[in-house]
This record gives C-alpha cells, structure tokens and sequence, in this order.
C-alpha cells in the first residue's frame, strides 16, 4: 500500500481515537461513578449492551491500528535496509490482526456470556 | 579593536584521527563577516584551513557551516551578530567532511537531482524546441516564488534530525524543490515526483521540527513546502487550479 494510504489511516484512527476515548471516559464518569467503573460487575454489564459492545470493538480496532502503525513508522525510521522494512510491514500486519482477534475474543466472550459476574 | 578569537574545527580525515578545535586571533574590523575572519586566519596565519566559499553575497550558496552552533552562511554573517567576542566554526552536520569546514555534497545534490527539478510537460518535442512562452499569472508566480529562491547552501539539511537518523531521507531542499516544481502551473510532472516520493522513507517521514525553516538564509521555509507537498501527495491532484492564462502560448516576436 502507499505511504500516503498509511498515513491517511493513521490521521483518520487519531482522530477517532480522540474521540472515541473521549466518549469511553465520559461514559465512565457519567454513567458510572469512577469508583465502580472498573468493577467486574460493572464491565460485564457494559460489555452485555450490544451498542457498547460494538463501540468497544470499535475502540480497539482504531487504537491497535493507531498504535502498530506507529510503531512501524518508527522502525521504518530506525533501519533502512530493503529486508527490515520488509519484515517490519509484515510484522505489522500479524501483530494487528492477533492482537484485534485477541482483543474481539474478549468482546465476544462477554456479549454472548463466556464470563458471568 | 580587541582581537577576534576565531576557533576552527580541523580535520582532515586523511591524517585525522579526530576532529581539534584550533583558535586564531584575527583583528576585527567593522562590518566584519564570519567569512572576512576565515580568509584572514587562512590568508595570513594558516593556509592549510579548508573552506569552500565563492560569491561573498548569500547566492552562491558555498559557504554553508555551522557557526556558534547554528547552521548559517560564512558570508552572511557578521562577527558584531554573534557577540564580537568569539566564532567557533565547524563544517555543517549531516554531511561527511572532506577537510576542515568543506563537507561532501554529492549525496545532497543527488538527492535534489532524483526530484526531477525542472519542468516536465508532456509535449516533449515543444519543450525542446519552444515555439513560444508560457506565461505564469502573477498568482500562479507567487504560489512557488518563495521556493525558488532557494540556493542550494544545504543548511536546512544539515539541521534537519531526519536526514540524521533516516540517509534514504531526500531532506527538506529535495522536498521543497519537488513542491517548487510540482505546484508550477507550466509543469505537468507531479505524478512522476509522486511516485518517487510517497514511501517509507519519503516525504512522509518529515515530523515538522521546522529547524530548517529556522535556519535557511534565504526564507524560503521548507518546512512550508514539505506540509504543501504532503498535501499534494494525499490528494494526488496539483497543488492548485492552473489558471486558464498560463496555458496561452505568447508567439515569439520577429527579429528576437
Ligand atoms: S531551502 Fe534554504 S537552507 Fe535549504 S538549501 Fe535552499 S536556501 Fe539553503
């Protein structure tokens, strides 16, 4: 993929990132106080409510995109030898795609009852 | 008039195992410019200091260095500006040193040169051999003007922490020169500046420290036209509408 493409990725996943966490931690406050925020109970019940839920996933897809990509302009910068950018973009890819099945895994337990609280 | 005391630093990677910093007394004089102090510590005390120097004017571009820490102009500078006291001159970062304060340019020049600096139209046989002129609007002239005046003097490479970590990097000069040619309305060559461009090491990996806009002599502030050519890359359309005027050939007058 060009550079470009990647870079618009990492602009567009900034920005929703931005506000995403921002929703997330006004979520938080608002609904819940901080105190019992991150209860068990509490993080059950969100993940149970299908909305947020899907807002969770999305959170997660956005940070982990964010955050590898950024890593990866980071190492491109670091070595410059053909080979290295290589394995770095490919490194990229599988990191990404694990984390995000790891991470939806969770999501997915909670929402269809693979943890009870 | 107290002396100068001018501090040089000599290498000769030939000889050298290290760089020395080695000081002159050279008599002020008013008006004084770094340079003025260099060709007398060369003239009259040391011949053997290496620097490279031509127009004494700021447009040549040849006496690039880095003086009291800061990349600047030997000639474009004057002593009183830095105090009076004291000058330390070292050859500019980021390049290798051929001797004292001349650094290798080639990979500079080369990295200009993979830009394709200089129109490109797709009527070939015409811009060999013009039948005419194409003429800029005065609008179209001040979208690139500041970017031409660029000499070529490499301190914005020098200061520039990319081209220190990143050598595939083509540096703030090359960038803004793709930009330079690029937004010209008489140029039809984007896609092939593009296409050397947007990758890993390209112009993507400029994270806008601006020291080179801080420190080029001639304002032309590459760090403008690297975030312009950024854009022009994104968006993979030129830089801006060329105006209807400038496609209008002007026939050459008889007798020219
Ligand atoms: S942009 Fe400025 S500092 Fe850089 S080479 Fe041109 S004149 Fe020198």
């Amino acid at each position: 993929m060009r550079e470009s493409r990647l870079m618009l990725l990492q602009y567009i996943t900034a920005l929703l990132a931005v506000a995403l966490v921002a929703v997330h931690l006004l979520t938080q406050g608002i609904i819940y106080p901080y105190s019992t925020a991150i209860s068990f109970g509490t993080i059950l019940s969100l993940y149970r409510n299908g909305l947020y839920a899907i807002f969770l996933e999305a959170l997660l897809v956005v940070v982990l995109v964010h955050g590898f990509n950024g890593v990866r302009i980071i190492l491109h910068e670091w070595r410059q030898t053909a080979p290295w950018s290589r394995w770095v973009d490919i490194g990229t890819v599988v990191a990404i795609v694990a984390t995000v099945a790891f991470g939806s895994k969770t999501v997915i337990l909670a929402v269809f009852g693979g943890a009870s609280g | 008039m107290k002396d100068l005391k001018l501090v040089v630093q000599r290498f000769d990677p030939v000889k050298d195992a290290s760089p020395k910093m080695v000081e002159y007394a050279v008599p002020k004089r008013e008006g004084m410019t770094v340079l003025d102090a260099l060709l007398y510590a060369r003239d009259y005390v040391d011949h053997s200091i290496g620097l490279r120097f031509s127009c004494r004017q700021a447009s040549c571009g040849s006496c690039g260095m880095k003086i009291n820490g800061r990349p600047r102009l030997a000639c474009y500078t004057q002593v009183e500006e830095l105090g009076g006291e004291k000058v330390v001159a070292q050859p500019m970062d980021n390049f290798a040193i051929i001797k004292d304060l001349v650094t290798d340019l080639g990979s500079f020049f080369d990295k200009h040169k993979a830009v394709t600096p200089r129109l490109v139209r797709e009527d070939g046989e015409e811009q060999e051999r013009p039948t005419g002129e194409y003429l800029m609007t005065p609008g179209e002239l001040s979208k690139v003007l500041q970017f031409t005046y660029c000499i070529k003097c490499g301190l914005c490479t020098s200061s520039c922490p990319t081209v220190a970590t990143d050598e595939r990097y083509p540096g703030p000069q090359a960038l803004t020169q793709a930009y330079r040619y690029s937004a010209d309305a008489r140029d039809q060559g984007g896609a092939e500046r593009i296409a050397a461009l947007d990758n890993s090491h390209g112009v993507w990996r400029c994270h806008f420290a601006g020291s080179c806009s801080y420190v080029c002599p001639k304002g032309v502030d590459p760090a403008l036209g690297i975030q312009l050519l950024k854009r022009h890359v994104m968006t993979g359309k030129p830089p801006h509408a060329k105006d209807e005027a400038s496609k209008v050939w002007k026939a050459p007058e008889s007798g020219r």
